[in-house]
């Protein structure tokens, strides 16, 4: 090990989008040779610190030292000066260039010619150190997943890295690759590196790391050496929130089941999901970002059908061949992304909330009706509470919140048996959060059966009365209400024992 | 700004120009303004102002036709080549326009279907199916229709209006109503502006848009047929470089070519501006490269004055700062769950 000290010390890192402050007050220090894990449920704010490191986003507040003197990350190129590389899960690999030349795409100083054997040579010497061995002349797009990883490992190697950011390096490997990837990142870690890993699988953070960090809500809750941290104990403090300002459901009794869905997959994404919903039940649908919640919700809508499995609505078999469909057949899917998905942004409030039922607002020439369409909107802009300065406002002038609520909108015009909430109240400020758990419990009261998916563990207890934890593609547990908690089921979607 | 003037700006920008058009127009001649002059300055251009039409639905959806004047040489060729080979006149004329549908459905196909750019598609069938005309008729011009199809390309049917005349004024009257008050326009705005917020609308995009690019291929074929009647024969450049005067008039009545957005209003605005400077500089006596040249400055200026405002306006918002290209869309922080925990790569290419 060379000198062993701090490489990089950030202090007081603060950054707020819109409603949501995503970092608070996070002082971290990493140091050489140092494997550093991060940890924290989806959305505490891990992404963001990342992104303030590689100079994607600019820190509100707060400083970083690199080396003891105040660095100025403006910018990815800045990061890199400061020998600063992050790669993430999908490695951001060219596939129609080759090994080498994907190691050394970075370079800008080396001149305008390409001495292509020199640069063979140093890209075999560089994979050499990390004990890994690939034809440097091969294409990238042949590579794995892995050999991609190793690739990108080298190329920060080549760009004189000192420290390597790796954002869920192993959520695509086998268990073979990824004590190969943990072999090279200790070779890098002998040289003086420092690392910060960032996983959502507890054990491997256990294997790897010497020290351990927790954020939660986009603060800093622990930061120990491994040896003073246990599994337990680190769950804790990812989902120690506080659920006393959370609506409380009002008592209610189940219907029957509305939607039975049996063994229910789709090759390579999810398999053997099998739940039912009931009349004024909700279903949470709990699990790590990319446990494959929504692709479940995906496959009922029709938008990427299952192709294992069966699925029974309101007593007659489903097999959603498209959106068209399954609306037709009752079943509402609020989209988690509002910008992509989820509304047409110059359109106005009133188009938006009824695109998916135009054809009920033409007159006997079937040329629209809009002062029936204005109607529709204008009671949605009243039930829900809406603000929007008039019913031709194109949605792009909305709040997060009230686009949310637009949304919502939307989706009950439509009257569905089913409706899917698909983080209906992420990115939303606090009083619209409520309002929109206040709005869920009121549908479960007049009979609908609502999926919530929800990366808001406190929110997934608070407003469902049973909760299915998805992890990998797989169901990996049901809790009714009084048994469900934030442990456990943390401890389910992470796999940890 | 008040929302009357945020929903028609363009338009109102737009009679304004024509306006000034216009008056400089009648000061060079006084006659200008005659009713035979403004019947004959459309007869001149009506193949491109009919296929100006369609070509807004085109855009709005999001797509593009660069396709359309070749299709016009084709569908006259084929009406042309069957003439000549002794096939009765009515079916040459129906092989004609269903030529155009097919080509269009073809194209379409491509687009819709498998999922590829229509810029591509259709470059290939501007360079297609000008191919296939110059296969049909050769290097001849081939004539001698029959009389009443002559007279119909030529000659007034109903009052001075022709028949060209006749179908672009119903037709753009019919094509504003179906693109600005029902839900098949509706669908075509959505998805022109994001059609995955279509797709998760329960809208079929595919047949939507197969549909558009059928009509357009339609449209144009009908328009080659015309040109035939008015030329009074047909050669394998009928149409030549027609597309770009197409596409101009359309851009320039406020279409973004980015897709989701504009009017038939102003399409028709657009239309009347290109006809009337084309017109007044030709009686100014400059060259027609000279008002090629015009037209063109008006087309960049029609491009860039929007981006201008709306980059002005989104500074002003949110103080200094780079503005993000313009149809492209800043990524909300708060929005995406998935976009959240990986959005670094998505983050560096914005």
């Amino acid at each position: 090990m060379t000198e062993p000290g701090p490489y990089l010390r950030a202090s007081g890192l603060s950054k707020r989008f819109d409603a949501t402050q995503a970092l608070e007050d996070v002082s971290l220090t990493l140091h050489q040779g140092e494997i550093h894990a991060l940890l924290g449920e989806n959305g505490a704010g891990k992404s963001t610190l990342i992104k303030i490191m590689t100079g994607i986003h600019a820190p509100d507040q707060g400083t970083i030292l690199v080396r003891g003197e105040p660095a100025n990350i403006r910018s990815p190129a800045d990061a890199q000066r400061h020998g600063i590389a992050a790669i993430y899960q999908e490695p951001t690999i060219f596939p129609d260039l080759n090994v080498a030349e994907n190691i050394f795409v970075g370079h800008r100083e080396r001149g305008t010619v390409v001495r292509w054997r020199r640069m063979y040579r140093e890209a075999e010497s560089i994979l050499a150190t990390l004990g890994v061995h690939l034809d440097v002349r091969a294409l990238a797009s042949g590579l794995s997943v892995a050999a991609q990883q190793a690739v990108e490992i080298a190329k920060a190697i080549s760009l004189d890295v000192k420290l390597l950011i790796m954002d869920e390096p192993t959520a695509a490997l086998s268990a073979h690759e990824v004590s190969r990837l943990f072999d090279q990142v200790r070779h890098l870690t002998e040289t003086g590196v420092a690392v910060l890993f960032i996983s959502h699988r507890l054990e491997e953070v256990f294997e790897i790391a010497d020290r351990v960090t927790v954020l939660r809500d986009g603060r800093l809750i622990s930061s120990n050496p491994r040896d003073e941290v246990t599994p337990q104990g680190a769950i804790q403090d990812m989902v120690g929130r506080e659920m006393a300002d959370f609506f409380s459901r009002s008592e209610h009794q189940a219907g029957d089941p509305v939607l039975r869905v049996e063994e229910l997959g789709r090759e390579g994404i999810f398999s053997g999901v099998t739940f039912e919903v009931r009349r004024g039940e909700v279903l949470g649908l709990a699990g790590l970002v990319g446990a494959g919640r929504t692709d479940v919700a995906l496959a009922l809508f029709g938008i990427a059908p299952a192709d294992q499995g069966s699925v029974d609505l309101g007593g007659r078999p489903l097999i959603p061949r498209s959106p068209g469909h399954a609306m037709r057949r009752g079943i509402a899917y609020l989209s988690e992304d509002r910008l992509q998905r989820g509304l047409s942004l110059p359109q106005s409030f009133t188009s938006n909330i009824t695109l998916p039922t135009l054809r009920r607002y033409v007159s006997r020439l079937r040329l629209l009706d809009s002062a029936a369409e204005r109607a529709v909107a204008d009671r949605f802009r009243r039930r829900l509470n809406i603000r929007t300065p008039s019913l031709r406002t194109p949605v792009e002038r909305l709040s997060g919140g009230n686009q949310q609520k637009t949304m919502l909108a939307k989706w009950l015009n439509t009257q569905p048996a089913v409706l899917i909430l698909d983080e209906p109240t992420h990115g939303i400020d606090v009083g619209a959060k409520a309002e929109v758990h206040k709005i869920i419990d009121e549908l479960a009261r007049s009979g609908m059966a609502i999926i919530l998916i929800s990366s808001d563990l406190p929110e997934v207890l608070a407003m469902s009365d049973r909760v299915l934890v998805m992890r990998e593609g797989r169901q990996v547990g049901v809790f009714v209400r009084s048994e469900a908690t934030q442990e456990g089921i943390i401890t389910a979607a992470m796999g940890a024992a | 700004m008040p929302e009357w003037a945020r929903r028609w700006g363009w338009e109102l920008l737009l009679a304004g120009i024509l306006i000034g058009v216009l008056i400089l127009n009648v000061s060079l001649s006084p006659f200008y303004l005659g009713v035979q002059n403004v019947i004959n300055t459309f007869q001149l251009s009506i193949e491109k102002v009919i296929v100006a039409v369609i070509m807004a639905f085109v855009i709005v959806n999001g797509e593009i036709d660069l396709s359309v004047a070749s299709v016009m040489a084709f569908s006259a060729s084929v009406l042309a080549a069957l003439h000549a080979a002794g096939a009765p006149f009515g079916l040459a004329v129906g092989a004609a326009l269903l030529t155009g549908a097919i080509a269009g459905l073809f194209q379409g196909f491509f687009v819709a279907r498998m999922g590829l750019p229509s810029l591509t598609v259709t470059l290939a069938g501007l360079i297609g199916f000008r191919g296939a005309a110059r296969i049909l008729v050769e290097d001849q011009s081939i004539g001698d229709f029959p009389e009443w199809f002559d007279r119909l390309g030529q000659d007034p049917l109903v009052g001075r209006l022709s028949f060209g005349l006749l179908l672009f004024l119903v037709g753009i009257v019919v094509a504003g109503i179906i693109l600005h008050r029902t839900p098949f326009g509706r669908s075509l705005y959505v998805i022109g502006d994001n059609s995955e917020v279509a797709r998760f609308s329960g809208i079929n995009v595919a047949r939507t848009k197969l549909i558009v690019m059928t009509s357009s291929g339609f449209v144009a074929g009908l328009a080659g047929v015309l040109f035939a009647a008015r030329l009074g024969s047909v050669r394998g450049d009928l149409g030549q470089g027609f597309e770009l005067d197409i596409i101009t008039m359309v851009l320039l009545g406020g279409v973004s070519i980015f897709g989701g957005s504009g009017t038939m209003v102003g399409v028709g605005l657009s239309i009347l501006i290109v006809l009337n400077i084309r017109n007044g500089l030709g009686l100014a006596r400059f060259a027609i490269t000279t008002q090629t040249g015009v037209i063109g400055v008006l087309l960049i200026l029609s491009v860039l004055v929007p981006n201008l405002v709306s980059r002005f306006a989104r500074r002003r918002h949110r103080g200094p700062g780079p503005a993000p290209p313009s149809g492209g869309r800043t990524t909300d922080q708060g929005g995406d769950l998935r976009g959240r925990e990986h959005e670094s790569q998505q983050a560096t290419v914005e």
